[in-house]
């Protein structure tokens, strides 16, 4: 971690003509009166936990919840030890006095499972969880997995884009005319191991979200006045760009397993603030989508040469589109 | 306690997986197909889930048999989710519906449309007791107008303008009726859609489950007359 405080982060600008460098506290300068930034407000939830299984003792990511006892689940051996393991069908893992029972590996991610709780998986969390990290140093205290505008707990991973917003900026923002709005996209884990090399063939699973009627009609009131719509994280540009039609973005809710990826087209963003990432399939296809792989790969390399932080708790990166609209 | 779910076609494909996974999540079934040799063997797979499963074989065109499958879904503790699955694709290879056999449309209407209506019909006082979802099994082929499938592709328009009516009727009743596309998927069905297609490329009907694992879990009052596209990018909620 950088800094002693949240917003105490580079930021590198992306724009066509160039990257430029910046504190991650110019951000509303950097940003007209009028834009919009897009936030997710999902909570991260202590979403890692202890199992004893038939090989010993193991970690169960919980990733994706369709109700309290039924979620997808990834086993690993250990925070940073993936798998998969040698697990089968309807085996059983102990967490405390509570079973969970794997029913199916998902399709085409044979690491998760579908996972069936005897105790609801929120009691299990609350008691034994702690947050999905992916290191052997110990996670974090949980407040630290959260960002200023975590309001509905629900996500795994925490989308991290809104991490370095201070109340200081967001003020700071607000009296630059700078709008905040929100939508909920509950995070699953993420793919740090690629399931397909193929950027179109990665598989991805759906997540919930939510775009409120507010937010869909602070969008299209922007775009009316010429003003940019930015969304911080990858989170926010895969529901905002579900909830599009060509008459613009509407309220909409439920799951979506868009995937965003060069070949599709992006609709309603104009820029995206984000994390700096391992180019990981599904993210560095979302970004290309965005900017073209050729732009992205020029703000690696130069933040690479500039020695940025990476990951959720590092530096920041402002990406704006090829085109403006 | 989860509850107990009626899926017709359960011998194979589509059915036979979706009833697995409704057996794994904790719900008592009752299941029904043609073929008793194959049902049976589903029933036999199912029982390390402990969970309750009746096997009855039989064609659901039999009010008979479409009677005694819900006394079996009485005896347990009501249906909750009933999933009409049994689809006949009617002469094989597919005809042209300007020369088609009327008789067979026939056969292919009763099971495809007038029998799901009917274990409908028959549950509701069970489905209104338990706020139970009905899940009518369509295909793209109701919307394509694509040549030769105009005998399946008739019957299930019809299921889904059936499935979108009954849905407004029976709201007021707390019971929720909706659609739900699979998609493509490599199975009998597909295989004598395609007799001599190599349909090797298209995905197993396990490709499904993760639908199936976000319908249930939904509550039924929120997607009343909704239809689905199980392998599709978006399963909304409705405002």
């Amino acid at each position: 971690m950088r800094g002693h405080d949240r917003d105490d982060v580079r930021l590198i600008v992306s724009t066509p003509e160039g990257d430029t460098h910046h504190a991650f506290t110019e951000l509303p300068w950097l940003l007209d009166p009028g834009d919009l930034l897009v936030v997710n407000e999902s909570a991260t939830l202590p979403a890692s936990l202890p199992a004893t299984s038939r090989l010993g003792e193991i970690r169960l990511n919980l990733s994706t919840r369709f109700t309290d006892d039924l979620w997808l689940a990834e086993p690993r051996w250990s925070p940073s030890r993936p798998g998969p393991l040698p697990l089968i069908m309807n085996e059983t893992l102990q967490i405390g006095e509570a079973r969970a029972v794997l029913l199916q590996q998902y399709p085409g991610i044979p690491r998760l499972w579908f996972v069936r709780f005897d105790t609801p998986a929120s009691i299990l969390m609350a008691k034994r969880g702690e947050p999905i990290h992916y290191s052997y140093a110990p996670a974090y205290p949980m407040s630290d997995y959260q960002t200023l505008f975590s309001r509905f707990p629900g996500s795994v991973e925490m989308p991290s884009a809104a991490r370095p917003i201070t109340p200081h900026v967001r003020d700071t923002l607000r009296e630059r005319g700078i709008g905040i709005v929100g939508v909920i996209l509950h995070t699953g884990v993420s793919s740090l191991e690629i399931e397909d090399n193929t950027v179109e063939h990665q598989t991805l699973y759906p997540e919930v979200f939510k775009v409120p009627e507010a937010t869909a009609n602070a969008v299209n009131r922007t775009h009316a006045r010429g003003g940019s719509v930015i969304a911080v994280g990858t989170t926010v540009v895969r529901a905002l760009e579900t909830a599009w039609t060509p008459k613009g973005v509407r309220a909409c809710s439920g799951a979506t397993g868009l995937y965003i990826h060069p070949g599709t087209s992006v609709h309603v963003i104009d820029g995206l603030l984000t994390g700096l990432h391992d180019p990981i399939t599904s993210h560095l296809a979302m970004l290309s989508a965005i900017a073209g792989l050729a732009r992205v790969k020029r703000a690696y390399t130069e933040a690479i040469r500039n020695r940025y932080l990476w990951h959720e708790f590092g530096d920041s990166h402002l990406l704006w589109r090829q085109t403006a609209n | 306690m989860k509850g107990v779910a009626l899926v017709t076609g359960a011998g194979r494909g589509l059915g036979r997986i979706l009833a697995a996974f409704l057996a794994g999540q904790g719900h008592d079934l009752v299941i029904t197909s043609r073929t008793l040799t194959e049902l049976q063997d589903v029933a036999r797979s199912l029982e390390s889930t402990g969970v309750k499963v009746v096997a009855i074989p039989g064609d659901i065109r039999n009010p008979v048999h479409r009677t005694s499958l819900l006394q079996e879904t009485r005896a347990i503790r009501g249906l909750s989710l009933l999933v009409n699955n049994a689809s006949d694709l009617g002469e094989i290879p597919r005809p042209e519906l300007a020369s088609a056999s009327l008789q067979r449309f026939r056969v292919t209407l009763e099971t495809n449309l007038v029998a799901p209506i009917a274990l409908i019909q028959e549950a509701l006082p069970q489905l209104e007791q338990t706020r139970g979802l009905v899940v009518n099994i369509s295909s793209d082929a109701s919307q394509g107008g694509y040549k030769r499938w105009g005998i399946y592709g008739s019957s299930k328009a019809a299921l889904d303008l059936a499935s979108k009516t009954l849905a407004a009727e029976l709201k007021p009743r707390h019971i929720s009726v909706v659609s739900v596309d699979p998609g493509d998927m490599r199975t009998g069905m597909h295989q004598d859609a395609f007799p001599d297609e190599d349909i090797s490329d298209r995905p197993l009907p396990e490709v499904t489950l993760p639908f199936w694992a976000w319908l249930v879990s939904q509550d039924p009052e929120q997607i009343i007359g909704m239809r689905y596209q199980a392998q599709g990018t978006l399963w909304e909620i409705p405002a």
